[in-house]
């Protein structure tokens, strides 16, 4: 009970996860900055945003809902520490799991999305709407290769007649008795980080939050708490999405405390590529974003199911 | 901001303040609007955010919106074409908010004091915190500006602040110095 407790409020979820999440921000802010060749934040910079928001006045604009507008920057950040309870953090096992958590923390990690994208619609601003359009616009668009690419592992362990399972602490302990999938599925791996980082809209897919076109997007309207609890959801999403990828793709978790440390390096490792890609890429057109997603992401993930079907049947 | 008290606050009170004014001091994030301005302070100000002089190391984010926003950067003297907006766009930031006027023509209007479309300064239509000199202004002034706020904010840290000034190249200290030949000039009159 105290342990469960422990777990959930300090860590390795609730706070010492949005602690977490606040230092993969700064990395984040640190290396895009030293490879634009700048200084960069100093090392507390996301703590003082985030307190200096929950500081400030909350201004509510007239013509949207009081009540949405208090209750979705909340269920935002609910969900997406919901989510990192299914998941192996920091390396360590799952604080919670059931049959089926998989799937169950791939849609609370759109929970977010979802949130921002209503967000900006109900207000009655037009870059928030803007926004809301596109939030929604791009979520269609890279959802299903992104789910159907952190499905994909489960997938070739059942196809290979090996342990299998939905159950996302199952699948990381028979992962890491298998060769990295980074290595034996490379495409779905590539499509599953690279959809994170649409997920997180970070360059190249920031259009919903295109500064010199719409303002802040979805979020133009909101000040203070409301924009605090979204900047914290994101930075717990950034946690929970590097977790997954790396749990999946680079090794599942291991035992003992080398262990963790090990993976939390990995993490890290899979946000310098992901800064390097935000550094050399540009922003894609809303229109841009799809085509690339239909048209090049899904079919790449198809393809390599179909690889894996062509191995089965030749096997 | 201020409150009138007639006891001291509780402690746990002014932690929390402290902690506020530190949140504050580190990460001012700005909005820049141009109330009629030429665009030559706005370019000085396009200049201090480039990576030559890197602000984001302080935490300062140039943001789109005003609702994001805690410093209303302004240049320019205010047409009356633009007081309304300018107005609004106060009235849009969330408390606490800090207004700096960037150049002479946003202290006083001037180039353009007196001309039938100015109000005037910026100090015309919402109230100023910080007024940067210069027309326009180089860089290195309105990070100066920017100190001189931070200062405000945090007092007891403002030794420490002029010694990153002076660390960066800054002479500090040096108003007295620059108003001593003004008074001799003037006694000379």
């Amino acid at each position: 009970m105290t342990r469960d407790l422990i777990n959930l409020l300090f860590f390795p979820a609730g706070l010492g996860l949005i602690a977490a999440g606040l230092l993969y921000q700064w990395v984040d802010r640190k290396l895009l900055a030293r490879f634009q060749n700048r200084l960069g934040p100093r090392w507390f910079q996301p703590f003082a945003d985030a307190l200096k928001l929950l500081g400030k006045e909350e201004i509510h604009p007239a013509g949207s809902s009081a009540f949405l507008f208090a209750a979705l920057p909340v269920l935002a950040l609910a969900g997406a520490l919901t989510a990192a309870l299914y998941v192996p953090l920091f390396g360590l096992a799952p604080v919670f799991s059931f049959p089926g958590d998989l799937i169950v923390t791939l849609y609370l990690m759109s929970l977010l999305t979802l949130c921002i994208g209503l967000a900006g619609a109900q207000t009655r601003d037009r870059f928030s709407l803007a926004g809301a359009l596109r939030v929604f616009t791009q979520m269609f668009a890279y959802e299903a290769p992104f789910i159907l690419a952190l499905l994909s592992p489960a997938v070739a362990l059942m196809l290979a007649g090996q342990p299998s399972s939905w159950q996302i602490g199952e699948l990381v302990l028979s992962a890491a008795g298998q060769p990295w999938f980074l290595l034996t599925l490379p495409i779905t791996f590539v499509v599953a980080l690279v959809g994170l980082m649409g997920k997180l809209e970070l360059p190249p897919f920031d259009a919903p939050e295109a500064e010199t076109e719409i303002v802040a997007g979805a979020l133009t309207e909101y000040s203070g708490r409301g924009l605090a609890l979204f900047s914290l959801a994101r930075a717990v999403e950034l946690v929970v999405g590097l977790t997954l990828v790396t749990a999946l793709y680079l090794g599942g978790i291991g035992a003992g405390p080398l262990a963790a440390v090990l993976f939390t390096a990995k993490t890290i490792g899979l946000l310098l590529i992901v800064v390097v890609l935000q550094t050399l890429l540009a922003r894609l057109r809303i229109d841009q974003t799809v085509n690339l997603w239909w048209r090049l992401g899904s079919v790449l993930v198809l393809a390599q199911w179909l690889l894996l079907l062509i191995f089965r049947v030749l096997r | 901001m201020d409150t009138i008290t007639t006891q001291s606050p509780p402690r746990w009170r002014t932690m929390l303040d402290r902690l506020r004014n530190w949140s504050l001091a580190n990460s001012p994030w700005l909005v820049h609007y141009n109330s009629g301005s030429c665009n030559g302070c706005d370019i000085e100000i396009l200049a201090t955010l480039t990576p030559r002089y890197d602000l984001e190391r302080l935490g300062v984010k140039l943001q789109g919106s005003p609702r994001h926003a805690d410093v209303l950067v302004c240049t320019g003297p205010v047409t009356r074409q633009s007081a309304d907006r300018l107005r609004r766009i106060y009235d849009q930031m969330p408390e606490p908010k800090f207004v700096v006027a960037v150049g002479a023509c946003s202290i006083s209007g001037g180039a353009f004091r007196g001309c039938y479309n100015i109000l005037g300064g910026v100090d015309e239509v919402i109230p100023v915190d910080v007024y940067v000199p210069g027309c326009a202004p180089r860089p290195e002034a309105i990070i100066h500006g920017v100190a001189v706020l931070l200062k405000k904010l945090q007092p007891d840290r403002a030794e420490e602040i002029d010694r990153l000034l002076v660390e960066a190249g800054a002479v500090v200290g040096e108003e007295e110095g620059i108003d001593e030949p003004n008074a001799e000039l003037l006694g000379a009159r």
